[in-house]
Protein backbone atom coordinates (compact mmCIF):
# COMPACT_ATOMS: atom_id res chain seq x y z
CA UNK A 1 0.00 0.00 0.00
CA UNK A 2 1.16 3.40 -1.14
CA UNK A 3 0.48 5.88 2.17
CA UNK A 4 -0.70 8.91 1.02
CA UNK A 5 1.61 12.12 1.15
CA UNK A 6 0.74 13.25 5.48
CA UNK A 7 0.40 16.52 4.24
CA UNK A 8 -2.68 16.16 2.08
CA UNK A 9 -4.59 13.91 5.06
CA UNK A 10 -5.65 17.31 6.74
CA UNK A 11 -7.03 18.47 3.33
CA UNK A 12 -10.92 18.94 3.28
CA UNK A 13 -12.45 18.10 0.51
CA UNK A 14 -12.56 21.06 -1.92
CA UNK A 15 -8.47 21.24 -1.01
CA UNK A 16 -8.11 17.52 -2.40
CA UNK A 17 -9.80 18.36 -5.46
CA UNK A 18 -7.15 21.11 -6.16
CA UNK A 19 -4.37 18.85 -5.15
CA UNK A 20 -5.24 16.91 -7.46
CA UNK A 21 -5.54 19.37 -10.11
CA UNK A 22 -2.21 20.57 -8.99
CA UNK A 23 -0.83 16.89 -9.86
CA UNK A 24 0.67 16.72 -6.22
CA UNK A 25 1.83 13.17 -6.01
CA UNK A 26 -0.98 10.95 -3.71
CA UNK A 27 -3.71 13.36 -4.37
CA UNK A 28 -5.95 10.99 -5.90
CA UNK A 29 -4.88 8.16 -4.34
CA UNK A 30 -6.34 9.83 -1.28
CA UNK A 31 -9.40 10.56 -2.82
CA UNK A 32 -9.68 6.90 -4.15
CA UNK A 33 -9.23 6.02 -0.21
CA UNK A 34 -11.45 8.28 0.76
CA UNK A 35 -14.32 6.93 -1.57
CA UNK A 36 -13.40 3.38 -2.50
CA UNK A 37 -16.00 1.63 -0.02
CA UNK A 38 -18.74 3.76 -0.82
CA UNK A 39 -18.11 3.20 -4.78
CA UNK A 40 -17.73 -0.28 -4.59
CA UNK A 41 -21.05 -0.64 -2.37
CA UNK A 42 -23.01 1.38 -4.72
CA UNK A 43 -21.41 -1.04 -7.25
CA UNK A 44 -22.30 -4.05 -5.70
CA UNK A 45 -25.81 -3.16 -4.83
CA UNK A 46 -26.07 -2.28 -8.40
CA UNK A 47 -24.44 -5.83 -9.84
CA UNK A 48 -24.75 -8.25 -6.84
CA UNK A 49 -21.69 -9.75 -7.57
CA UNK A 50 -17.45 -8.68 -6.19
CA UNK A 51 -15.98 -8.78 -9.49
CA UNK A 52 -18.31 -6.71 -11.48
CA UNK A 53 -18.43 -4.46 -8.33
CA UNK A 54 -14.62 -4.47 -8.62
CA UNK A 55 -14.29 -3.36 -11.94
CA UNK A 56 -17.57 -0.98 -12.13
CA UNK A 57 -15.64 0.43 -9.01
CA UNK A 58 -12.39 0.94 -11.16
CA UNK A 59 -14.03 2.57 -13.80
CA UNK A 60 -15.82 5.12 -11.19
CA UNK A 61 -12.49 6.08 -10.69
CA UNK A 62 -11.15 6.45 -13.49
CA UNK A 63 -13.69 8.61 -15.16
CA UNK A 64 -13.73 10.38 -11.94
CA UNK A 65 -9.59 11.42 -13.09
CA UNK A 66 -10.69 12.30 -16.35
CA UNK A 67 -13.63 14.63 -15.55
CA UNK A 68 -12.08 16.19 -12.14
CA UNK A 69 -11.16 19.33 -13.90
CA UNK A 70 -15.03 19.67 -14.64
CA UNK A 71 -15.78 19.33 -10.98
CA UNK A 72 -16.32 23.06 -10.04
CA UNK A 73 -17.70 21.84 -6.65
CA UNK A 74 -21.14 22.82 -7.68
CA UNK A 75 -22.29 19.78 -5.56
CA UNK A 76 -20.25 17.80 -2.72
CA UNK A 77 -17.19 15.49 -4.10
CA UNK A 78 -19.62 12.52 -3.01
CA UNK A 79 -22.33 13.71 -4.96
CA UNK A 80 -20.29 13.45 -8.03
CA UNK A 81 -19.21 10.68 -7.49
CA UNK A 82 -22.39 8.63 -6.74
CA UNK A 83 -23.84 10.86 -10.19
CA UNK A 84 -20.44 9.34 -12.15
CA UNK A 85 -21.13 5.33 -10.49
CA UNK A 86 -24.98 5.39 -11.47
CA UNK A 87 -24.43 6.33 -14.17
CA UNK A 88 -21.23 3.83 -14.87
CA UNK A 89 -23.87 1.13 -13.35
CA UNK A 90 -27.06 2.10 -15.40
CA UNK A 91 -24.38 1.40 -18.93
CA UNK A 92 -22.95 -1.59 -17.40
CA UNK A 93 -26.76 -2.98 -16.68
CA UNK A 94 -28.14 -2.31 -19.52
CA UNK A 95 -25.37 -3.51 -21.71
CA UNK A 96 -25.11 -7.44 -20.23
CA UNK A 97 -26.73 -9.36 -17.92
CA UNK A 98 -24.68 -9.94 -14.29
CA UNK A 99 -24.39 -13.13 -12.36
CA UNK A 100 -25.70 -12.35 -9.28
CA UNK A 101 -23.81 -13.54 -6.23
CA UNK A 102 -21.94 -16.94 -5.00
CA UNK A 103 -22.15 -17.98 -1.24
CA UNK A 104 -18.45 -17.84 -1.16
CA UNK A 105 -18.71 -14.35 -1.33
CA UNK A 106 -20.45 -14.15 2.29
CA UNK A 107 -17.27 -14.96 3.94
CA UNK A 108 -15.92 -11.99 4.61
CA UNK A 109 -19.34 -10.69 6.83
CA UNK A 110 -18.50 -9.56 10.26
CA UNK A 111 -20.72 -11.33 12.25
CA UNK A 112 -19.30 -12.39 15.81
CA UNK A 113 -22.67 -11.07 17.64
CA UNK A 114 -24.66 -13.75 16.00
CA UNK A 115 -25.28 -16.82 16.88
CA UNK A 116 -24.25 -19.56 13.71
CA UNK A 117 -28.20 -19.81 12.90
CA UNK A 118 -29.20 -16.60 13.16
CA UNK A 119 -25.86 -15.76 10.91
CA UNK A 120 -26.88 -18.19 8.37
CA UNK A 121 -30.41 -16.57 8.46
CA UNK A 122 -29.54 -12.88 7.72
CA UNK A 123 -27.06 -13.79 5.23
CA UNK A 124 -29.74 -15.95 3.32
CA UNK A 125 -32.26 -12.98 3.49
CA UNK A 126 -29.89 -10.53 3.00
CA UNK A 127 -28.88 -12.54 -0.25
CA UNK A 128 -32.63 -12.41 -1.25
CA UNK A 129 -32.85 -8.98 -1.15
CA UNK A 130 -29.84 -7.98 -2.83
CA UNK A 131 -30.78 -10.90 -6.07
CA UNK A 132 -34.40 -8.87 -6.03
CA UNK A 133 -32.81 -5.64 -6.08
CA UNK A 134 -30.87 -6.61 -8.77
CA UNK A 135 -33.62 -7.40 -10.77
CA UNK A 136 -35.51 -3.93 -10.29
CA UNK A 137 -35.61 -1.79 -13.69
CA UNK A 138 -32.96 0.55 -13.65
CA UNK A 139 -33.78 3.54 -12.49
CA UNK A 140 -36.16 1.91 -9.79
CA UNK A 141 -32.66 0.17 -8.18
CA UNK A 142 -30.76 3.46 -8.63
CA UNK A 143 -33.70 4.82 -6.23
CA UNK A 144 -33.65 2.61 -4.02
CA UNK A 145 -30.03 1.62 -3.85
CA UNK A 146 -29.09 5.47 -3.06
CA UNK A 147 -32.02 5.66 -0.66
CA UNK A 148 -31.99 2.92 1.59
CA UNK A 149 -28.39 2.07 1.45
CA UNK A 150 -26.67 5.04 1.15
CA UNK A 151 -28.97 7.76 3.08
CA UNK A 152 -29.56 9.92 0.28
CA UNK A 153 -32.52 12.37 0.23
CA UNK A 154 -34.90 12.32 -2.12
CA UNK A 155 -33.68 15.60 -3.65
CA UNK A 156 -30.21 14.41 -3.80
CA UNK A 157 -31.42 11.19 -5.50
CA UNK A 158 -32.98 13.79 -8.05
CA UNK A 159 -29.63 15.69 -8.29
CA UNK A 160 -27.87 12.45 -9.34
CA UNK A 161 -30.39 11.39 -11.30
CA UNK A 162 -30.98 14.29 -13.29
CA UNK A 163 -34.88 13.91 -12.21
CA UNK A 164 -37.31 15.73 -9.74
CA UNK A 165 -37.99 14.57 -6.72
CA UNK A 166 -41.72 13.66 -7.34
CA UNK A 167 -40.16 11.26 -10.08
CA UNK A 168 -38.20 10.16 -7.21
CA UNK A 169 -40.24 9.02 -4.99
CA UNK A 170 -42.67 7.87 -7.63
CA UNK A 171 -39.63 5.64 -8.65
CA UNK A 172 -38.91 4.98 -4.97
CA UNK A 173 -42.97 3.43 -4.43
CA UNK A 174 -42.74 0.99 -7.65
CA UNK A 175 -39.48 -0.14 -6.70
CA UNK A 176 -41.00 -1.20 -3.30
CA UNK A 177 -44.06 -2.44 -5.04
CA UNK A 178 -42.25 -4.48 -7.22
CA UNK A 179 -39.32 -5.90 -4.39
CA UNK A 180 -42.85 -6.73 -2.91
CA UNK A 181 -43.74 -8.99 -5.23
CA UNK A 182 -40.42 -10.66 -5.71
CA UNK A 183 -39.58 -11.16 -2.55
CA UNK A 184 -43.11 -12.76 -1.90
CA UNK A 185 -43.65 -14.34 1.29
CA UNK A 186 -39.86 -13.65 2.27
CA UNK A 187 -41.36 -10.20 3.98
CA UNK B 1 -62.47 9.20 -4.27
CA UNK B 2 -59.12 10.39 -4.70
CA UNK B 3 -56.71 8.11 -3.23
CA UNK B 4 -52.91 8.75 -2.20
CA UNK B 5 -50.22 9.90 -4.70
CA UNK B 6 -47.29 7.46 -4.47
CA UNK B 7 -45.26 10.26 -3.50
CA UNK B 8 -47.68 10.95 -0.57
CA UNK B 9 -47.41 7.43 0.07
CA UNK B 10 -44.02 7.36 0.82
CA UNK B 11 -43.73 10.90 2.58
CA UNK B 12 -46.40 9.43 5.13
CA UNK B 13 -44.56 5.73 5.25
CA UNK B 14 -41.09 7.57 5.71
CA UNK B 15 -42.63 9.50 8.82
CA UNK B 16 -41.79 12.72 6.81
CA UNK B 17 -45.39 13.25 6.92
CA UNK B 18 -48.00 13.31 9.43
CA UNK B 19 -51.06 10.68 8.75
CA UNK B 20 -53.63 13.20 10.03
CA UNK B 21 -52.34 15.46 7.34
CA UNK B 22 -54.22 12.97 5.06
CA UNK B 23 -57.75 12.38 6.24
CA UNK B 24 -58.46 10.17 3.45
CA UNK B 25 -56.55 7.47 5.46
CA UNK B 26 -59.12 6.92 7.91
CA UNK B 27 -61.43 6.19 4.84
CA UNK B 28 -59.34 4.26 2.47
CA UNK B 29 -58.48 0.81 3.30
CA UNK B 30 -56.15 0.70 0.30
CA UNK B 31 -54.73 3.49 1.14
CA UNK B 32 -53.85 2.32 4.90
CA UNK B 33 -52.58 -1.03 3.12
CA UNK B 34 -50.48 0.51 1.22
CA UNK B 35 -49.03 2.67 3.47
CA UNK B 36 -48.47 -0.30 5.76
CA UNK B 37 -46.92 -2.32 3.25
CA UNK B 38 -44.48 0.36 2.23
CA UNK B 39 -43.21 0.82 6.02
CA UNK B 40 -43.35 -2.98 5.78
CA UNK B 41 -40.91 -3.27 2.82
CA UNK B 42 -38.58 -0.41 4.67
CA UNK B 43 -38.17 -2.70 7.31
CA UNK B 44 -37.46 -5.44 5.32
CA UNK B 45 -34.94 -4.02 2.67
CA UNK B 46 -33.20 -1.96 5.72
CA UNK B 47 -30.06 -3.48 7.01
CA UNK B 48 -28.91 -5.59 4.12
CA UNK B 49 -25.67 -5.23 3.69
CA UNK B 50 -23.01 -5.42 1.42
CA UNK B 51 -20.65 -8.36 1.95
CA UNK B 52 -17.31 -7.29 2.92
CA UNK B 53 -14.72 -8.13 0.56
CA UNK B 54 -11.73 -9.45 1.58
CA UNK B 55 -9.38 -7.08 3.60
CA UNK B 56 -6.56 -6.82 1.20
CA UNK B 57 -9.20 -5.98 -1.71
CA UNK B 58 -8.70 -2.04 -0.89
CA UNK B 59 -5.63 -1.70 -1.10
CA UNK B 60 -6.05 -3.67 -4.63
CA UNK B 61 -8.67 -1.55 -6.08
CA UNK B 62 -6.26 1.46 -5.36
CA UNK B 63 -3.66 0.19 -7.37
CA UNK B 64 -5.73 -1.06 -10.04
CA UNK B 65 -6.78 2.62 -9.88
CA UNK B 66 -3.71 4.10 -10.17
CA UNK B 67 -2.42 1.40 -12.64
CA UNK B 68 -5.41 2.36 -14.87
CA UNK B 69 -4.50 6.31 -14.15
CA UNK B 70 -1.05 5.85 -15.27
CA UNK B 71 -2.08 3.99 -18.20
CA UNK B 72 -4.67 6.63 -19.34
CA UNK B 73 -1.57 9.69 -18.73
CA UNK B 74 1.26 9.10 -20.59
CA UNK B 75 4.01 11.66 -20.70
CA UNK B 76 3.65 13.97 -23.09
CA UNK B 77 5.40 17.39 -22.28
CA UNK B 78 4.21 19.57 -25.49
CA UNK B 79 0.63 18.28 -25.01
CA UNK B 80 0.44 18.85 -21.20
CA UNK B 81 2.61 22.43 -22.16
CA UNK B 82 -0.51 23.29 -24.64
CA UNK B 83 -2.95 22.64 -21.49
CA UNK B 84 -0.70 24.89 -18.87
CA UNK B 85 -1.56 28.28 -17.77
CA UNK B 86 -1.33 30.68 -21.20
CA UNK B 87 1.14 32.16 -19.44
CA UNK B 88 3.93 29.63 -20.20
CA UNK B 89 3.59 29.39 -23.69
CA UNK B 90 4.85 33.49 -24.18
CA UNK B 91 7.47 32.71 -21.28
CA UNK B 92 8.85 29.71 -22.97
CA UNK B 93 9.24 31.53 -26.06
CA UNK B 94 10.17 34.35 -24.20
CA UNK B 95 13.01 32.40 -22.51
CA UNK B 96 14.29 30.90 -25.95
CA UNK B 97 14.82 34.39 -27.58
CA UNK B 98 16.86 35.37 -24.56
CA UNK B 99 18.70 32.12 -24.60
CA UNK B 100 19.64 32.36 -28.05
CA UNK B 101 19.86 35.69 -28.52
CA UNK B 102 22.39 35.47 -25.14
CA UNK B 103 24.21 31.99 -27.34
CA UNK B 104 24.39 34.18 -30.72
CA UNK B 105 26.06 37.10 -29.00
CA UNK B 106 28.35 35.29 -27.33
CA UNK B 107 29.46 33.68 -30.45
CA UNK B 108 29.38 36.63 -32.83
CA UNK B 109 30.45 39.92 -31.89
CA UNK B 110 29.99 42.43 -34.52
CA UNK B 111 30.82 45.94 -34.85
CA UNK B 112 28.39 48.33 -33.39
CA UNK B 113 25.78 49.84 -35.74
CA UNK B 114 26.17 53.81 -36.26
CA UNK B 115 23.30 55.17 -34.11
CA UNK B 116 21.75 52.01 -32.58
CA UNK B 117 21.99 51.65 -28.47
CA UNK B 118 25.42 50.31 -27.43
CA UNK B 119 24.17 47.40 -25.65
CA UNK B 120 23.17 46.46 -29.36
CA UNK B 121 26.75 45.86 -30.49
CA UNK B 122 26.59 41.92 -29.57
CA UNK B 123 23.51 41.59 -31.57
CA UNK B 124 23.82 39.23 -34.79
CA UNK B 125 23.43 40.69 -38.11
CA UNK B 126 26.85 38.75 -39.74
CA UNK B 127 24.63 34.73 -39.70
CA UNK B 128 27.66 33.16 -41.67
CA UNK B 129 29.73 33.99 -38.44
CA UNK B 130 27.10 31.59 -36.83
CA UNK B 131 28.72 28.28 -37.88
CA UNK B 132 24.45 27.29 -38.82
CA UNK B 133 23.75 29.26 -41.86
CA UNK B 134 21.24 26.98 -42.64
CA UNK B 135 19.13 26.60 -39.24
CA UNK B 136 15.90 28.31 -39.95
CA UNK B 137 14.87 28.69 -36.49
CA UNK B 138 18.30 30.56 -35.70
CA UNK B 139 18.25 32.75 -38.66
CA UNK B 140 14.07 33.86 -37.72
CA UNK B 141 15.92 34.22 -33.84
CA UNK B 142 18.65 36.40 -34.70
CA UNK B 143 16.35 38.68 -37.01
CA UNK B 144 13.87 38.82 -34.03
CA UNK B 145 17.38 39.69 -31.65
CA UNK B 146 19.42 41.63 -33.72
CA UNK B 147 18.22 45.13 -32.76
CA UNK B 148 17.59 44.16 -29.14
CA UNK B 149 18.76 44.44 -25.85
CA UNK B 150 17.19 43.96 -22.66
CA UNK B 151 16.76 47.57 -21.77
CA UNK B 152 14.95 48.64 -25.27
CA UNK B 153 12.88 45.58 -24.56
CA UNK B 154 11.87 46.91 -20.80
CA UNK B 155 11.29 50.39 -22.63
CA UNK B 156 9.03 49.07 -24.92
CA UNK B 157 7.19 46.78 -22.16
CA UNK B 158 8.01 43.39 -23.14
CA UNK B 159 9.60 43.13 -19.49
CA UNK B 160 5.99 44.40 -17.45
CA UNK B 161 4.18 42.15 -14.93
CA UNK B 162 2.13 39.24 -17.73
CA UNK B 163 5.18 39.00 -19.62
CA UNK B 164 7.68 36.17 -20.14
CA UNK B 165 9.49 37.21 -17.04
CA UNK B 166 6.77 37.35 -14.68
CA UNK B 167 5.35 33.98 -15.76
CA UNK B 168 8.28 32.32 -15.16
CA UNK B 169 8.26 33.56 -11.47
CA UNK B 170 5.15 32.72 -10.99
CA UNK B 171 5.08 29.05 -12.71
CA UNK B 172 4.23 25.98 -10.61
CA UNK B 173 6.59 23.23 -9.17
CA UNK B 174 6.13 20.53 -11.81
CA UNK B 175 5.74 23.46 -15.01
CA UNK B 176 9.23 24.79 -14.06
CA UNK B 177 10.78 21.72 -13.88
CA UNK B 178 9.47 20.67 -17.33
CA UNK B 179 10.16 24.83 -18.60
CA UNK B 180 14.04 23.71 -17.25
CA UNK B 181 13.91 20.98 -19.25
CA UNK B 182 12.91 21.51 -22.55
CA UNK B 183 15.72 24.32 -22.10
CA UNK B 184 18.39 22.01 -21.56
CA UNK B 185 17.13 19.90 -23.92
CA UNK B 186 17.04 23.50 -26.57
CA UNK B 187 20.30 23.92 -25.09
CA UNK B 188 22.17 21.05 -25.70
CA UNK B 189 20.94 20.65 -29.32
CA UNK B 190 22.13 23.76 -30.08
CA UNK B 191 25.67 22.42 -28.68
CA UNK B 192 26.26 25.68 -26.31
Amino acid sequence: MITADLALAGLDEPALVEACLEGRPGAFDLLVERHRRTVYQLCYRFVGNHEDASDLSQDVFLRAFRGLKSFRGQASLSTWLYRIGVNVCLNRVSAKTLPSESIDERQFEDARAQSPDDRLLQEERGARVRAAVAQLPPKQRATLILRMYHEMSHQEIADVLGSSVGAVKANFFHAMGNLKKLLGDDT
Amino acid sequence: MDHLKPEEVVDIAEGTRAESSAPHLSTCELCRTQVREMRAMLSAVADVDVPEPSPLFWDRLSTRVRDAVAAQTPSRPWADLWTWPRAVVPAAVGIAVVVAAVLLGSRAPVPPVPGAPAVAANAVNDRDALGTPDDASLNFVADLTAGLDWDAASEAGLTAGGSAEHAVTHLRDAELRELARLIKEEVARSGA
